[in-house]
């Protein structure tokens, strides 16, 4: 009987430094039936072991042609701060894909509103890719990227790419610019950008990833401009040890980040995240 | 199936026949409270109990259980299985504590098996004992888990005075017994245990409604009770909770784990633990960056209660069989029934 919780060996393929505390691990299963198998859907997340330390719950920000996995770390707790001090061909242990993704399939036709908070981009990279080569199958695409200061971004390579996405806008913005403003950022939280979005609500999809607090605020502010709540979908954070439903961390309400999540329907989980 | 009658004094008999092939579990009685420990003669077991302070999940969920054991080598990882075959009987077991294993076997198949339970489980016999004596908290009728055991037994004994009834429940059962001479019950025998059933049902003090239970959940998420719980000084006689972690240690149907790594000294072999984990802990929700999804004591007493009242993730595999244990440990005497009633009357 095949055990769930036995990691299977990986390999660092690449490592390619995002800011200064965020890489992204581009990984290999040693095994190549399983790097052959892989199937995945944007949103999904794998667990991630060092073996000695720990393991962590880490979404997919990208899988190539290769079936290479791009995940997208920042270093800030153990499992994380043990994965920066290792280099390029070091081993360790991963599996997945776990969880359910973003609702790819049913929001085709759609506008498609993204706000990406911080981190929360690395769940919605594989969204946007995925729209990028599926591009006919979806209707206006607007993007709506915030981090703390533009030196937080990720992906800050790509956004010249988003920018000539056909039918679409990449609004960034970040709560201070203390430096440099590459990118032309406005200042200001992701709710700041609201009034400049070119979608309607009619005929779209809200679909968001950020700290907790920040989506609070994005769906509360989301329904004010006219959002229903089942047109809105989140991707949420919880402690997870087990990624398939067993340990009980990451219950919300009636659902298991894990399991059922980690991307949820707001109307299903509002009344647990306290809309404010 | 059949049943059969086994003299008291035969049990012991019935019981070296089970030590010759089998490990086996069961009450016993080492200091003021029972326990569930190994026996290995019948002058350890004792039958005569109300209630074990830590349930008989231990034997398939254990407190703190491997994983896997490893090495760490410089261009590669071994992984090696950790896996305990023994065989056991656990005998002597109350209906709630059989129903909490029959919920726990659902919780733990399903789309992703749990190998390490399943397997447990696969190796063990269940030797079920109807409660003639449901202790004083006790609330197993109203969650339809006892006194009286139905289904999920593989042997089932009830005492009828001088005699134990022994009812077969499965092909394991029916194994276990089929060297033994054994008379079979007469309609007399039965009929004693249908009298014991009334009897026991009747010295149930505790009675609760389940089928609002759910209900009660989803319309009191943010009902003042919670506050009075965590920290205004308790609902109905009881005190604040103190976010010990005693209820969802003693609870059956508690399966919430935690699971860390160990290293030896020479950080070359170590092994993943796993090991029970309480909602009620500070520790529980905590994530990354000092982030925490469970901070506040009331919404850990309530996710806690939710779980048992059958609404949450666990949904009715993780709800509540009545055994009383968390009233009796709670060092702040909240009694999870009174706090059901409590929500129902200040709706």
């Amino acid at each position: 009987m095949l055990n769930e919780y036995y990691p299977s060996l990986a390999i660092i393929k690449e490592i390619k430094k995002e800011t200064y505390n965020t890489n992204t691990f581009a990984l290999d299963f040693f095994d190549s039936t399983l790097t052959n198998d892989f199937s995945w859907t944007p949103g999904q997340f794998m667990m991630l072991s060092v073996l000695g330390v720990g393991e962590s719950a880490i979404s997919i920000s990208d899988v190539d042609n290769d079936n290479l996995i791009s995940v997208t770390i920042r270093n800030v707790g153990n499992v994380t701060n043990s994965l920066f001090s290792f280099k390029k061909d070091d081993i360790f242990g991963m599996r997945g894909p776990y969880g359910t993704g973003w609702p790819l399939k049913e929001i085709k036709g759609k506008d498609i509103l993204l706000i990406a908070g911080g981190m929360g981009m690395a769940s919605l990279r594989g969204v946007i890719h995925y729209i990028m080569n599926h591009r006919k199958e979806y209707d206006y695409f607007e993007i709506i990227y915030g981090a703390r200061t533009p030196d937080d971004m990720i992906f800050k390579y790509e956004f010249d790419v988003w920018r000539k996405i056909k039918n679409s806008t990449l609004h960034l913005t970040a709560d201070e610019i203390p430096g440099k403003n590459p990118f032309e950022c406005r200042t200001g939280l992701v709710t700041s950008c609201f009034p400049m979005m070119n979608i309607h609500h009619r005929n779209a999809v809200a679909l968001v990833c950020g700290p907790e607090i920040m989506m609070r605020y994005a769906a509360k502010c989301l329904e004010t401009i006219g959002f229903a709540d089942k047109q809105i979908y989140l991707s949420l954070e919880r402690r997870m040890k087990c990624g398939i439903g067993k340990c009980g961390h990451c219950q919300i309400g009636v659902n298991y980040v894990c399991k059922d999540g980690p991307v949820f329907n707001y109307a299903d989980i509002k009344p647990f995240i306290r809309p404010l | 199936m059949k049943a059969y009658t086994i003299e008291k004094n035969y049990l012991e008999i019935l019981l070296d026949q089970f030590l010759k092939k089998f490990k086996v579990y069961g009450p016993t009685k080492s200091g003021l409270d029972s326990t569930f420990d190994e026996i290995k003669s019948s002058t350890d077991l004792h039958l005569d109990y109300k209630s074990t302070v830590l349930p008989p999940k231990k034997f398939f969920h254990p407190p703190k259980q491997t994983l896997f054991k490893f090495t760490i080598q410089k261009k590669k990882h071994i992984i090696q299985e950790s896996k305990n075959d023994e065989k056991f009987i656990l005998f002597g077991v109350h209906p709630c504590d059989v129903h909490a294993i029959l919920k726990l076997d659902k919780f733990f198949s399903g789309e992703f098996k749990d190998n390490y339970y399943q397997n447990r489980r696969k190796n063990s016999i269940i030797v079920a004992l109807n409660c003639n004596q449901p202790g004083e908290h006790s609330f197993c009728k109203s969650m339809n888990a006892g006194p009286f055991l139905k289904e999920g037994y593989d042997i089932l004994l009830t005492d009828i005075g001088t005699k134990y009834l022994l009812e077969i429940g499965s092909n394991k059962g029916k194994k276990l017994i089929e060297d033994l001479e054994l008379s079979v019950a007469s309609n007399r025998d039965v009929a004693e245990k249908e009298k014991k059933c009334k009897l026991s049902d009747k010295k149930i003090k505790k009675i609760l409604d389940p089928f609002w239970l759910p209900t009660l959940a989803e319309e009191n998420l943010d009902h003042e009770i919670w506050v009075d719980l965590g920290e205004r000084g308790g609902v109905a006689g009881s005190f604040s909770c103190l976010s010990c972690g005693s209820c969802s240690l003693v609870c059956p149907t508690c399966y919430c784990y935690d699971i860390y790594d160990t290293l030896d000294l020479s950080l070359k072999h170590g092994s993943r633990i796993r090991e029970l984990d309480s909602c009620q802990l500070l520790e529980y929700g905590e994530v990354a960056l000092g982030g925490n999804f469970r901070k506040e004591r009331k919404e850990r007493i309530r996710h806690w209660m939710f779980c048992k009242f059958g609404a949450a993730a666990g949904d009715k595999n993780s709800s509540c069989v009545g055994c009383g244990r968390c009233i009796r440990v709670c060092p702040s005497k909240i009694d999870i029934t009174k706090v059901a009633k409590e929500l129902r009357r200040r709706k």
